[in-house]
């Protein structure tokens, strides 16, 4: 033990070659150290979700900054890289994720671009939530603006698919998922647009609610042109579904006296509320006029062209509003076609016998009331008597022989005078209307067939001479 | 400690072996030794820097640096110690 300390005085002298061996070992292997660490911290990180890791590696020591997504996360990714072999000092910069609140997602689109901004809560969803937008808005480029925040409402991700499934169904528009509140506003793309992405938000995960849909869609339109040249009558636009289609065109067909029915309609969803019940009375106030276009845009209905006299448009002025379902606007647009020339007596009657070969004066079964089909019919009666204003006319009531032949008789007689009252009330003197009835008892065909009974129920305009 | 080993066993061995040699001429050497003095001093420079690389106050690439060197030394001291220690057998034993 002696020696040992003598002799090891004298050991110094190798220590300059030792050094020497030092400083080429340190210069040689320093960078290759660096490399591994790194790389072997790396690999200890490979199963750890992590946002902005980043690794800086002097001599053993490492610098290791990144933004965790749960405080276990993030000391878990520590202590993998301290466990590394090799690693001397973690200098620890890690953080968590910051917290969002509210945790607010949001999908704009416009025709050209999608945009994908607010909140995600883990890189995979992010990823999840660009790759679906790519495959559901086919054709449209996706931009990504979305941060990695952490506080996301559980089933985030579910609901968000289902949100970024409804805004391919929109033209423009923007969703809004604040925690669990869903905003929605934009254009459909199509009519039915905003009712299949209302019935799609019903599956929207557990907890998630609607806290604002203000998704429009394109303008139900439905329009009628009464065209008097072509002497048809033309309906486009869309109709909520077949039977809706059906009865609306079996009505034009009974309300339009001569004029032939041209039907280009589609059905579609998306009609308001109520949409028969304001047309079928737009469609009959249509009738009545000259010439006119009906345009109805989901609750607005616009009427315009020349009615035949002025009673005729102010009734329809004012009318028409009434009979609409609530929330239903109205916006007449009409005037009055100036008076054709006068005829003489005999013009006049064959005038009037030609607009009742192509149409009759309907009543309600068994009463007096007039049908509101007869309406374009009557207004053209007017319109006739207007023309040979000096001359008196009989309105002449025949029924059928059923029933009992009083009844027949009284009730010929009210019809002819409610006729007469309707004239009156457009405006003509009532001096120069005779309401006479004649029951059964002038049949123009057999009170034994249908068709005989139906002919013989009538009105007859008689122009009676020098009176 | 493993690791440093693993990665320099090169330049460890290298160290070793010129303490080997040193330590193996060392017994025969005439020349002057360390005095008691310098070796105290010595030895405790040593000690401070082995409580530096322990402690871990000297950062970075630096504390990588003294830690290689301390590896190195330490092997290199060994070396001269099993040296001087064969060179003495080598010497008594004919004598013997």
């Amino acid at each position: 033990m002696h020696g040992l300390f003598r002799w090891s005085s004298k050991w110094w002298p190798g220590t300059i070659p030792l050094a020497a061996l030092w400083a080429i070992a340190a210069w040689n292997s320093t960078l290759p150290l660096e490399t591994d660490l790194a790389t072997r911290s790396n690999a200890a990180l490979r199963d750890t979700v992590l946002d902005k890791a980043r690794m800086v590696v002097a001599g053993r020591d490492v610098t290791f900054a990144a933004d965790a997504f749960s405080e276990d996360g993030r000391r878990s990714a520590v202590a993998s890289v301290e466990a590394v072999p090799g690693v001397r000092l973690v200098d620890d910069q890690t953080r968590l994720v910051p917290e969002a609140k509210p945790f607010v997602w949001s999908a704009e689109r416009d025709v050209a671009r999608a945009t994908l901004g607010g909140s995600s809560p883990l890189p995979a969803i992010k990823n999840r939530l660009l790759e679906a937008a790519r495959a559901g808005l086919g054709g449209v480029e996706v931009v990504d603006r979305m941060n990695l925040s952490r506080g996301a409402p559980p089933r985030f991700d579910n609901a968000a698919l289902l949100l970024l499934d409804q805004i391919g169904k929109l033209k423009d528009g923007k969703v809004t998922l604040s925690d669990t509140k869903v905003s929605l506003s934009g254009m459909a793309r199509d009519l039915g647009g905003r009712e299949a992405i209302a019935a799609a938000l019903k599956n929207l995960p557990e907890g998630f609610s609607i806290a604002a849909n203000e998704v429009k869609a394109p303008p139900y339109v439905f329009q009628a042109y009464k065209d008097p040249v072509a002497v048809t009558v033309t309906l486009t636009g869309y109709v909520p579904d077949n039977n809706v289609h059906a009865a609306i065109v079996t009505t034009a067909g009974r309300k339009f006296l001569r004029e032939k029915v041209v039907d280009n309609l589609k059905a579609s969803v998306g009609a308001p509320a109520g949409f028969a019940n304001a047309v079928v009375p737009a469609l009959g106030a249509l009738a009545r006029l000259s010439t006119g276009t009906l345009v109805v845009s989901d609750r607005e209905v616009k009427l315009s062209g020349d009615a035949l006299y002025e009673a005729a448009a102010v009734q329809i002025r004012a009318g028409l509003g009434k009979d609409f379902p609530q929330g239903w606007q109205f916006k007449p647009e009409i005037s009055v076609r100036p008076p054709a020339a006068p005829v003489d007596a005999s013009v006049c009657q064959q005038l009037f016998a030609d607009l009742l070969a192509k149409g009759k004066i309907r009543f309600e079964s068994g009463r007096a009331t007039i049908d509101p089909d007869s309406m374009a019919l009557l207004d053209r009666l007017v319109e006739t008597a207007m023309r040979c204003s000096t001359v008196n006319i009989e309105i002449a009531g025949h029924t059928d022989a059923d029933g009992e032949a009083a009844f027949n008789q009284d009730l010929s007689e009210r019809r002819a005078q409610a006729v007469t009252e309707y004239l009156v009330k457009a405006g003509l003197a009532a001096n120069r209307f005779t309401p006479i009835g004649y029951g059964s008892t002038q049949p123009l065909g057999s009170n034994d067939t249908d068709e005989g009974k139906a002919q013989n129920r009538r009105i007859d305009f008689v122009v009676r001479k020098g009176e | 400690m493993t690791y440093l080993a693993t990665f320099h066993w090169g330049w460890l061995l290298a160290s070793l072996l010129l303490g080997l040699a040193m330590g193996w001429i060392a017994v025969v050497h005439r020349g002057q030794g360390v005095s008691k003095t310098t070796a105290r001093w010595l030895a405790g420079l040593a000690a401070a820097l082995v409580a530096a690389s322990l402690t871990h106050v000297v950062p970075g690439r630096f504390g990588y640096w003294l830690d290689l060197g301390l590896i190195l030394f330490a092997l290199y001291l060994a070396g001269c110690a099993v040296g001087s220690w064969l060179r003495d057998r080598a010497l008594s034993r004919p004598r013997a």
